[in-house]
């Protein structure tokens, strides 16, 4: 019984990362297809998209939308997750339903609402667009894990801020913030993950300045190509770098 | 932190604008080649930027929904220029600043790109959508008679090129219909070859998705491919080849228009007329996302043989003669002919 | 002014600036799609109105209903697939691993959860097409002459949604199954149940939240992909997102594209209806 969960777990592990070690294994082909066989080791590719620039500024206005967005979302969230679990609010059962709603809605059916929004409106589409839809679907999320963290624990010493005198912001920006860190720390990286990730809402809501998804789609949309392998496996392993230092960082201190 | 940052947005999303001239093209795939591109930008000091679409319905949703100056140029199918122009899009060309007397003379195509005797548009690449093929996978002498596709040899090794215009009018052709023929009569008595087509074959991809498909052997055949499908793939796999079948063949020809109501005319002209410059020509001859023949002959002197060759650049009177132009479908044929293809996609 | 009031406004206050947001660019967007989704086209203009057209159309024009059953094949096949995948997964992690690998154990799992996900589906493809890593490998040890058709297929779309979603299971099950005390297992045996009455009647039943939560979102983020059945579905077949993409893209029918997202929006509610019960959205 336990050697067949082993055996389990082994298959699981690669089943998932078969295709990433596909994609990593031939971004280094000495060819210009990136199937087998493999043809001898070579970097040109990554010498490639690292000198082009529609691809190293799709990178750059990724970043910016994923950590503006992001940051938004978080704010707003946390404001509002901060007011529904400490005042008592009529319809409060309703407004939390509202603001987790866009959860539960496909990205494409946010996306073409907005798109529609914005012909009507006359409103030109840019990365700002693209933007305001990221913090749509990183909103909910952020307002969820900030409430599902607020306990009475922190109640009691938002209380007793109070008592002493402190003001409201105060109170937010000394006593709930910090001891929230690691629920809002979480919920900010998880946004900027999904925001930096995100196609669909992207591709419909830009225009000339294009996210890295949206610009990948474009490359593989200009054929099969070992570039499309390195970048790809370029941004993997930066993703991951990312994820080990906060779970060294951040995460495992708190635990 | 969020207020700076916003600010830093800000700046950067102004800063392209102010920072030198540019010039927004609405195009297809082929014209996002920076060696096509890059040229003009240099010599004129200007960006320019670049957004493809598929399809001239899409293209015209587009313009629809943006204001006038948002475009400055388009590319547009030769064929629909009439009814870009008629929906009031395409701004007027100076016909002598054109180098039109240089042009292949069937490609000139002043029916199309002309309407009451003003010239809206300029034909900038041609090419043709017959059979592409593997040539080691499938008898080559079969590929001469388009009934070869459906006998049943070759189920499942067939790609269809998703447009259904070429595709759809290469049907007609095997039916003896004239494409110019085609409209809501004659078009039911394509739906049994469509379906019959559709069931021979593995896969109904765009310009991209064939060529893979084709590189890597999962088709042997596309239906709608030709040189655009084949030239980018020459170099790796020699053994891809294309012909026009005994029923004839469409050619396919875009043109390169002004966009009405354009705040910057002259360097849109100045770009409109780089790209039928001999050297623009060349360049959107081996653009890479699809090849095709330049309109302008006089870009031949800047082709390699080996890149006349892949195009078949000799053989072009015969061809020319031996095809037919892409169906004009008007408004109702057009949304039934869509229909027809998206029914025959979820088959 | 009491205190109770104050603090209501304060409430509001904080609450403003999300509700705002959700009002005007959720809210407002959508109910402009619903209108929008009531017009009709008229040659290449829109033409609003009140015509349920587009309506009757998504649901007796073949070539569009299909859509939308392909999309619900798909979407159940793979739920169903990831969470009898994961649940054991997130299992043998929880139970088998020892404590301090488990976090590492549970990473690795999801890590390439990380790649970029239209580099996802696309490196499936590498892996399915017919000259890809599987078939060379089955071929070159004997166990297949021919090469298998897998890249653009069903089975394709379904193998690269499966393994997105193993992954965003396993997380969700294990988090479930990591807070189940030992002791009800153990109560139950020392009740003598056997161990699989154990697991079917007290095991399985206590981490049904977390399945159904994580089936939930799989099903929702699924049944709206665009960009994995267009990369490996090779178009033999639509699935309602690409639908909607083709009717706006190629066709510039926006009213029918707005109907056909109000239908999927549709199905989606009909899910959310029927595991209501179990979810906790918000404790995800």
């Amino acid at each position: 019984m336990k050697l067949l969960g082993w055996v389990y777990l082994a298959l699981g592990y690669a089943f998932v990362f078969l295709p990433v070690v596909v994609l990593v294994v031939f971004s280094f082909q000495d060819g210009r297809l990136p199937v087998p066989p493999f043809q001898g080791f070579s970097l040109q590719w990554y010498e490639k998209i690292l000198s082009d620039s529609g691809l190293m500024t799709a990178l750059w206005h990724s970043a910016l939308v994923a950590f503006i967005s992001s940051g938004l979302a978080l704010l707003m969230g946390f404001l509002a997750a901060h007011a529904l679990a400490r005042v008592r609010l009529p319809g409060s059962v309703l407004m939390r339903g509202l603001l987790i709603a866009p959860m539960t809605v496909s990205y494409l059916i946010i996306a073409l609402g907005l798109l529609t929004t914005f012909n009507q409106t006359g409103v030109k589409l840019s990365l700002i667009t693209a933007g305001i839809g990221h913090v749509v679907i990183n909103l909910p999320l952020c307002f969820a894990i900030a409430f599902a963290a607020m306990g009475d624990h922190q109640k009691n010493a938002e209380r007793a801020a109070r008592d002493l005198g402190a003001s409201e912001v105060q109170v937010l920006w000394h006593i709930s913030a910090p001891m929230l860190a690691p629920a809002l720390a979480a919920a900010f990286f998880l946004s900027v993950t999904f925001s930096w990730d995100e196609f669909i809402i992207a591709f419909l809501l830009t225009r000339f300045e294009v996210t890295l998804p949206v610009e990948i789609w474009s490359m593989l949309r200009s054929g099969l190509s070992p570039a499309t392998n390195a970048v790809g496996s370029l941004v993997f392993l930066v993703s991951i770098s990312m994820v080990f230092l906060l779970e060294i960082f951040l995460f495992r201190r708190v635990k | 932190m969020p207020r700076k940052s916003l600010t830093a947005l800000a700046l950067l999303l102004a800063t392209p604008a102010c920072a030198e001239d540019t010039l927004n093209a609405l195009v297809w795939c082929d014209h996002t080649d920076p060696t096509l591109i890059e040229p003009f930008e240099k010599a004129h000091n200007v960006k320019v930027n670049l957004k493809e679409f598929e399809g001239t319905a899409a293209g015209l949703a587009i313009l629809d929904q943006s204001q006038p100056g948002d475009w400055d140029v388009m590319v547009i199918d030769s064929v629909d220029v009439h009814r870009a122009v008629e929906a009031g899009k395409l701004a007027e060309l100076p016909a002598d600043k054109l180098p039109t007397a240089d042009f292949f003379p069937a490609l000139v195509m002043a029916t199309n790109n002309t309407v009451d005797g003003k010239t809206y548009a300029v034909t900038e690449k041609f090419g043709y959508n017959t059979i592409s093929y593997d040539k080691t996978k499938v008898d080559p002498k079969d590929m001469e008679d388009m009934a070869a596709l459906t006998s049943g040899k070759y189920d499942g090794k067939i790609g269809i090129y998703d447009y259904y215009l070429p595709v759809m009018g290469l049907l007609a052709l095997g039916q003896g219909i004239k494409t110019a023929d085609l409209n809501a009569d004659t078009l039911p008595k394509l739906q049994d070859s469509l379906t019959a087509l559709r069931k021979a074959s593995k896969q109904v991809s765009d310009v991209v998705s064939s060529q893979t498909a084709l590189a890597t052997g999962d088709v042997d055949i596309v239906v709608g491919g030709g040189e655009w499908l084949t030239a980018v793939l020459a170099k790796d796999n020699p053994n891809l080849d294309w012909t026009i079948p005994k029923q004839g063949g469409l050619r396919w020809s875009q043109s390169i228009a002004e966009v009405a109501g354009t705040k910057k005319a002259d360097l849109a002209l100045e770009f409109i007329q780089y790209i039928v410059s001999p050297e623009g020509q060349a360049a959107l001859a081996q653009s890479s996302c699809y090849w095709g023949m330049p309109a302008n002959q006089k870009a031949g002197d800047l082709l390699s043989p080996e890149a006349k060759a892949v195009l078949r650049w000799d053989q072009q009177p015969d061809y020319i003669a031996r095809s037919q132009l892409y169906p004009i479908p008007d408004a109702a044929t057009d949304a039934k002919m869509q229909d027809m293809w998206t029914a025959m996609l979820n088959q | 002014m009491s205190i109770a009031s104050a603090e209501r406004k304060l409430g509001w206050g904080l609450l403003a600036p999300a509700l705002l947001w959700t009002a005007a660019f959720f809210v407002v967007p959508f109910l402009a799609m619903l209108a929008l989704s009531f017009a009709h086209m008229e040659g290449r203009a829109i033409v609003s109105g009140f015509d349920p057209g587009n309506y009757i159309r998504a649901f007796t024009d073949w070539s569009q209903l299909k859509a939308l059953i392909n999309s619900v094949e798909i979407t159940v096949t793979v739920t169903v697939i990831s969470v009898v995948l994961a649940w054991p997964l997130a299992a043998i992690i929880a139970w088998q691993v020892p404590a301090r690998f488990q976090r590492l154990a549970l990473l690795m799992a999801v890590l390439p959860f990380w790649t970029s996900y239209v580099v996802r589906s696309y490196s499936w493809l590498l892996v399915l097409g017919k000259n890809g890593v599987i078939n060379k490998a089955l071929m070159g040890i004997g166990v297949i002459s021919e090469p298998l058709a897998l890249a653009s297929t069903r089975t394709a779309t379904v193998i690269g949604f499966v393994h997105f979603f193993v992954m965003l299971l396993t997380l969700t099950i294990y988090a479930n199954l990591i807070q189940l005390s030992p002791n009800y297992a153990r109560a139950a045996q020392d009740l003598g149940a056997s161990r699989w009455a154990t697991f079917v009647h007290v095991i399985l039943p206590l981490t049904l939240p977390g399945v159904i939560t994580g089936a939930f979102v799989t099903f929702v983020l699924c049944i709206g992909d665009y960009i994995t059945p267009q990369i490996l579905g090779g178009n033999t077949e639509l699935t309602l997102p690409q639908l909607i993409m083709l009717q706006m893209g190629r066709s510039g029918n926006f009213p029918m594209a707005s109907a056909l997202s109000v239908v999927l929006m549709g199905v989606v509610t009909v899910a959310y209806a029927a595991c209501s019960r179990w979810l906790r959205l918000d404790r995800l």
